[in-house]
């Protein structure tokens, strides 16, 4: 078995008095789509934003193709950003550049690419998520689905070794859920690594190659899709699983 | 007749002299104010600790003394440290230095006031502090700041006037040398009036015309 391309150790965050994550560990090897899932205030989001360092975790340790990211030296972090593609909720895209530029920008100003070449990158990389015809518009002129389209492009581009998905679907109408989890499979298919936070378990059973479920700053439960959403072991898992089938419907 | 003849031949000169002093006074103040007020606003948002306070005390010397009183130190109060500086240097200096602490204000307005997640994205793309500030956060927070930067540009054109008080005389200078002479107050600082209202329209128009070039699509103001 080869070794896992991410992995992070007993990772600990503390805000104030309040502990949002207490030990959490996961190894990803290489194209896994680990989904977690967990009620609000498990510690999803957290959990993600500290795999990138966005937030500082307390405690914990992270590898990345073996090698242990050093965070606090600058140099380090960057460049371990850069193999870490994240997506956001409330996509972030860039609101003074259009959709061509936000994809752009990260090559030229981060991997130092000359513009000719990021352009030619950036007009593919649109054109793999289907917004050829939108590469003008900015990100007011677009709808939800199409900025999530953008800004999975503008992660795809810096070439990531794992992507981290954010609830990415979740400020979307039901009707332009289609078309981002459309992408997100096509990245699958292509063998992207991805740890993605979700309430589509409907998508997320399809798909994912583990089902990890996070509730109150820990891991509780781990497993294939089969086994979480039907015959898990811990009650708190069989709970949150058929109260969120009930919500999100068909599986 | 003789009246027409005074203007002809000692006021247009002495107040387009003094206009095109004003002008020299203006244009490099305001220049360097904007640049020493985007310094400062950033310092003042994302310095360390210590650079902020010391971007802090800045903004708190330079807009909490009377520009009068800041241009008298910078031309009387120097020479005694052996600094001397030109009339026109001195009045240069304090219209930059006053300028730039207000700028800073709406700048660090504009700069706290961009979401967070402009900063995560830009951070999560493996952007260093510098390069998400300059590219991501800047460009966006400056089209904000705008209309108050533009406010202080317009005030600047209008504190310009206090240069003569050291002696760099533009153009309320040159004005009050005429009238003092000829004892037509009214009439000169009608005129007067009249030349400093031409450059803040002129400004406010060229400001207008800026802050509609540099409007994003979506950030519209709609009116309701």
């Amino acid at each position: 078995m080869a070794a896992p391309i991410l992995r992070i150790e007993n990772i600990s965050k503390r805000y104030g008095k309040k502990d949002v994550l207490k030990g959490a560990s996961l190894e990803v090897n290489k194209g896994d789509l680990k989904i977690l899932i967990g009620p609000s205030g498990a510690g999803k989001s957290t959990l993600l934003q500290c795999i990138n360092f966005l937030v500082k975790p307390d405690e914990g340790r992270v590898w990345l193709d073996e090698q242990e990211v050093h965070y606090a030296h600058k140099r380090d972090l960057y460049a371990y950003r850069q193999k870490v593609g994240m997506i956001f909720q409330d996509f972030n895209l860039f609101d003074h550049l259009n959709a061509l530029e936000n994809v752009r920008i990260g090559m030229v100003k981060v991997k130092g690419m000359a513009k000719a070449e990021a352009n030619d990158r950036a007009v593919m990389e649109l054109e793999r998520v289907g917004l050829g015809d939108h590469m003008q518009k900015y990100p007011a002129q677009l709808s939800g689905g199409q900025k999530q389209r953008v800004s999975i492009a503008r992660a795809l581009a810096m070439d990531p070794k794992v992507m981290l998905l954010d609830e990415p679907t979740s400020a979307l109408d039901p009707e332009l859920i289609g078309e981002v989890h459309a992408v997100i499979r096509d990245l699958g298919n292509n063998g992207m690594t991805m740890i993605m936070a979700t309430h589509q378990i409907g998508f997320a059973s399809s798909l994912a190659s583990e089902i990890v479920f996070m509730e109150d700053g820990r891991i509780l439960e781990r497993g294939t899709p089969d086994k979480i959403f039907n015959h898990a072991e811990n009650t708190r898992t069989r709970e949150f699983c058929s109260k969120i089938t009930e919500l999100y419907g068909e599986r | 007749m003789e009246e027409w003849l005074y203007i002809q031949t000692e006021v247009y000169p002495a107040l387009l002299k003094g206009f095109w002093v004003s002008l020299q006074l203006i244009l490099p103040s305001a220049l360097c104010g904007i640049v020493i007020g985007i310094m400062v606003g950033v310092l003042r948002v994302y310095g360390s600790r210590p650079v902020t306070a010391a971007a802090n005390a800045f903004v708190a010397v330079f807009r909490g003394i009377p520009l009068v009183v800041q241009l008298f130190i910078w031309y009387f109060g120097l020479p005694y440290i052996g600094i001397y500086l030109s009339p026109f240097i001195a009045a240069v200096l304090g219209f930059s230095l006053c300028s730039g602490a207000y700028h800073s204000e709406y700048i660090r307005g504009a700069l706290l006031s961009i979401k967070r997640g402009q900063m995560l994205a830009a951070q999560s793309l493996g952007f260093t502090k510098v390069q998400m500030i300059f590219s991501i956060i800047l460009p966006q927070a400056i089209r904000r700041a705008l209309p108050g930067c533009g406010n202080e540009i317009i005030y600047l054109i209008k504190y310009s006037s206090l240069a003569y008080m050291i002696t760099c005389i533009e153009l309320t200078g040159e004005g009050k040398i005429l009238a003092s002479n000829s004892f037509k107050y009214t009439e000169i600082f009608l005129m007067i009036g009249a030349c400093y209202l031409v450059m803040t329209s002129v400004a406010a128009l060229f400001l207008g015309r800026l802050e509609e070039r540099l409007r994003l699509p979506g950030f519209e103001h709609q009116r309701i």
